[in-house]
């Protein structure tokens, strides 16, 4: 994470957190936030998921679905007061009093007095009238005490089925939270996948380009190593006998080649190489070499050896070119050995020098050994000299 | 000068925040001036039971008169009318009806100031939503200051109060946000007025070896302080804790408070309770910052207490007053969600330079606005202003509405006014003339 400068009285919190805020977009660049995670979720799975395998609109349908509408339970039947008690009534209802000893007198006269009554209105459709009435209030009440009854069963029931659909309620709700973070975590894990999946290209890709390198590397060495059957043959020497000595010629060919210094100086014998494998000890030596002797050429500098299949060398110069063919004696350009970034670059100019042949090698003496020609380092070198490390030692 | 501070309980062991800020104001003002608190007879906050002796008494040397409450809070009435008041249309009469519902209803302490307005200088009342304030405020209208501790909430709303915030002679705001809520709603901006807040005493030599060492905590810890409750954003902090603490297994969450909600089994989660003053300085100093996760807040004394220890502070964000602190101290950061969370307190936690800047901030900040010679200042500095401009002790309160025009249901609910006011931090240049 970025460091906040910081002095001690300059802090400002408002900046601070905007710095914040914008260090929370850029990971919302790079990574998905909860809330985005629902979004992705509640849009096209077809573009996460297979689409044969999940709804797309799954979340979606569930919400749309109608919800179930909150069941009120059935208020209780609002019983203020005992039902009226059902009133009988006779021919003789109209006559009679509750006064006790007094009502009998009273219903007697009422009952004498009763054709007078008749006189002015018929009592007895009225008294039919009200005793049908009476019967029909009886069974009124009746019919309702039933329907009361089932209403209380219905009431039971009913409120059994509201508690089961209530616990269905929320268990929906439970499903509902279950299916939205099945959704949400599919959504997730399609898009780990994907990245997983590009993050597996891009490795898949690089390590395809490293295999072809390493191919290439591979291949350079191979081109460097062996020498052309004909050089050997065109140098007309011991071909046997740098079988016996390979092992020790591969170990001279490393030494000498350590002594490029030498070329600084020495560089009065060194001669500019024209067969050179386009390294820079080749091309940098430019010192006339009429007097150069072939113990003189410090190797890898005035001088650029092509070595062939550990067998035999030849030395190059040209003008006044001095060759030295020794099995001894072979030189590799460190250039070309050891590659450098450059080089292991394709179509390098350390790939292409192997490939060059060699050039017309002119034969000629042996020269005399130098007494130190490896006494100095020269400036590419970074491994002191070794005394044993001569071209001359090994001819002699 | 003779001066009485009226607030709805007072006593040294109440802890509320409008108790404890009046207690600070009266002690530290009597060094300067003849102060008398003026106060009920009820500990209790939710009742307003009488369960002090009315008449004279003396608080750490300050002379206290207690008066009766005439009758305790039903709770159910209260939220019936609270419930008409906010969510419905309603009337004056209904918002009057309402504030006798809340209390704490005491004629006896509204009486005594009406009689004896004369006895003082000035009246500092605390807490513009109470009985005792909003009645007191209009028998002492030309010598009245307000402490108003307003918060977002819906009581700020109502009509009856807008009366108070332009009648009274000047108010001392808390933070600046609240000053821009209340000219707001009340477009009171001829009225003097300054923010204070508040001072505390804060030890300057906190040990929070000894707490580490009485808790056995190590490592990097952050704290909270105050009552553990749903309301002041608790379970929220929970939450977001707990979804950090995946990813930082040594940071512990110490907690000091009395709890009000189900405190999370976590291993990280460490309550102590209830505790000492001094054991909350030292934890206060032990830990690397103080988180402030309530949404309301008209002035957080414990974010003041941690700014004073050097402590940089984590506050909510949608809490105007915090986030407008932290923003103006530049002392603390704040959050308004999960990632922001983790974000600011992982940037306070590994940057140790950042946080020791926040911490000395804060200092700063304590220094300048809320130590107690400061605060002293700007209250005498007001009563002088008062003094000199020489206002008639006349002043009559803003009249109320007839008897018919009390009772014509045309005022919004007040939960919908309030709904409408602005809202994140304020500017510190706006706002009413500045003592």
């Amino acid at each position: 994470m970025a460091e906040f400068n910081i002095r001690s009285d300059s802090v400002d919190v408002t900046r601070i957190m905007e710095q914040i805020r914008e260090r929370i977009r850029e990971k919302r660049g790079a990574d998905y936030t909860e809330q985005q995670i629902h979004e992705l979720a509640t849009v096209k799975l077809e573009s996460f998921l297979d689409p044969g395998q999940v709804r797309s609109d799954l979340v979606e349908h569930f919400r749309q679905l109608d919800p179930p509408g909150r069941i009120d339970p059935i208020p209780p039947w609002p019983v203020t007061a005992p039902p009226p008690e059902v009133f009988d009534f006779d021919q003789e209802t109209i006559y009679v009093s509750s006064r006790g000893p007094m009502g009998k007198l009273i219903r007697l006269i009422r009952k004498l007095l009763n054709p007078l009554l008749k006189l002015f209105f018929n009592p007895t459709p009225v008294v039919f009238a009200l005793s049908r009435q009476a019967e029909i209030n009886a069974w009124t009440v009746q019919l309702l005490q039933r329907q009361t009854d089932v209403i209380e069963r219905v009431s039971t029931q009913f409120e059994r089925v509201g508690k089961k659909f209530a616990a269905r309620e929320e268990l929906d709700v439970l499903n509902y939270e279950v299916l939205n973070n099945l959704v949400v975590e599919m959504t997730r894990l399609s898009v780990d996948v994907k990245n997983h999946k590009m993050l597996v290209e891009s490795v898949a890709g690089r390590l395809d380009f490293s295999e072809r390198r390493s191919r290439a590397l591979e291949s350079v060495v191979q081109k460097r190593s062996p020498r052309p059957p004909d050089a050997t043959e065109t140098e007309g020497e011991s071909a046997d006998a740098s079988a016996t000595g390979s092992g020790r010629t591969r170990r001279r060919r490393r030494r000498s080649r350590r002594r490029p210094g030498g070329a600084a100086d020495g560089g009065t014998n060194a001669a500019p190489s024209t067969a050179g494998n386009g390294s820079a000890e080749a091309t940098t030596a430019s010192t006339p070499s009429s007097e150069a002797t072939s113990a003189d050429v410090p190797s890898g500098e005035a001088t650029t050896t092509v070595a062939a299949s550990g067998e035999a060398a030849h030395e190059v110069a040209s003008g006044e070119a001095i060759a030295t063919v020794a099995p001894s004696d072979v030189t590799t350009p460190v250039a070309a050995a050891t590659p450098s970034p450059a080089s292991t670059a394709p179509n390098s100019a350390a790939d292409a020098a192997p490939t060059d042949p060699p050039p017309a090698i002119a034969p000629a003496p042996i020269a005399a050994p130098s007494p130190t020609p490896a006494a100095a380092p020269t400036a590419d070198s970074t491994e002191p000299s070794r005394p044993d490390a001569d071209n001359g030692t090994s001819e002699q | 000068m003779k001066l009485a501070v009226v607030v709805q309980r007072y006593g040294a062991d109440l802890n509320g925040g409008a108790e404890l800020h009046a207690r600070y104001i009266a002690e530290h003002l009597a060094r300067h001036a003849q102060v008398e608190v003026l106060t009920t007879c009820a500990r209790d906050y939710i009742t307003w039971r009488n369960e002090l002796d009315p008449g004279p008494d003396v608080v750490n040397d300050v002379p206290v008169r207690r008066f009766p409450v005439s009758r305790e809070r039903d709770v159910d009435d209260f939220g019936q009318r609270s419930t008409q008041v906010f969510e419905r249309r309603h009337s004056v009469a209904a918002e009057l009806a309402w504030l006798r519902s809340e209390g704490p209803t005491s004629p006896a302490l509204v009486n005594h100031l009406r009689h004896h307005r004369a006895d003082y200088d000035y009246c500092i009342f605390f807490s513009f939503r109470y009985y005792h304030a909003y009645h007191g405020l209009r028998v002492t209208a030309g010598r009245s200051l307000l402490v108003p501790t307003a918060e977002r909430d819906p009581a700020l709303g109502l009509r009856i109060f807008a009366g108070s915030f332009r009648s009274v002679r000047a108010l001392m705001y808390n933070s600046y946000e609240e000053r821009a809520l209340i000219n707001a709603v009340s477009q009171n901006d001829s009225v003097p007025g300054v923010v204070v807040g508040i001072g505390s005493e804060v030890p300057t030599d906190p040990q929070p070896d000894r707490f580490r060492q009485v808790t056995g905590i190590a490592g990097p810890t952050i704290i909270y302080v105050g009552r553990i409750d749903e309301n002041k954003g608790c379970r929220e902090l929970f939450e977001y804790f707990r979804r950090y603490a995946r990813i930082a297994p040594a940071l512990t969450l110490v907690l000091i408070g009395k709890p009000m909600m189900p405190i999370p089994e976590h291993p990280q989660i460490r309550h102590l309770g209830f505790v000492s003053d001094q054991e909350k300085f030292d934890a206060m100093a032990a830990a690397d910052l103080l988180v402030m996760p309530s949404y309301y807040e008209s002035l957080s004394m414990v974010t003041l207490e941690a700014w004073a220890l050097g402590r940089p502070v984590l506050a909510n964000g949608r809490c105007d007053v915090l986030a407008g602190q932290c923003a103006r101290s530049n002392a603390g950061l704040y959050y308004d969600s999960f990632e922001e969370f983790a974000e600011t307190l992982h940037t306070i936690l590994s940057q140790s330079a950042l946080r020791r800047a926040l911490g000395a901030n804060g200092r700063s900040y304590f220094n300048t606005h809320y130590a107690w010679p400061v605060i002293e200042r700007k209250y005498l500095n007001m009563l002088d202003q008062l003094e000199r401009a020489d206002q008639s002790d006349d002043d009559r309160p803003e009249p109320l509405p007839g008897w018919l025009g009390r009772r014509r249901r045309d005022l919004p609910p007040g939960r919908e006014l309030v709904d409408q006011l602005p809202t994140g931090p304020a500017s510190v240049t706006e706002g009413t003339r500045e003592s």
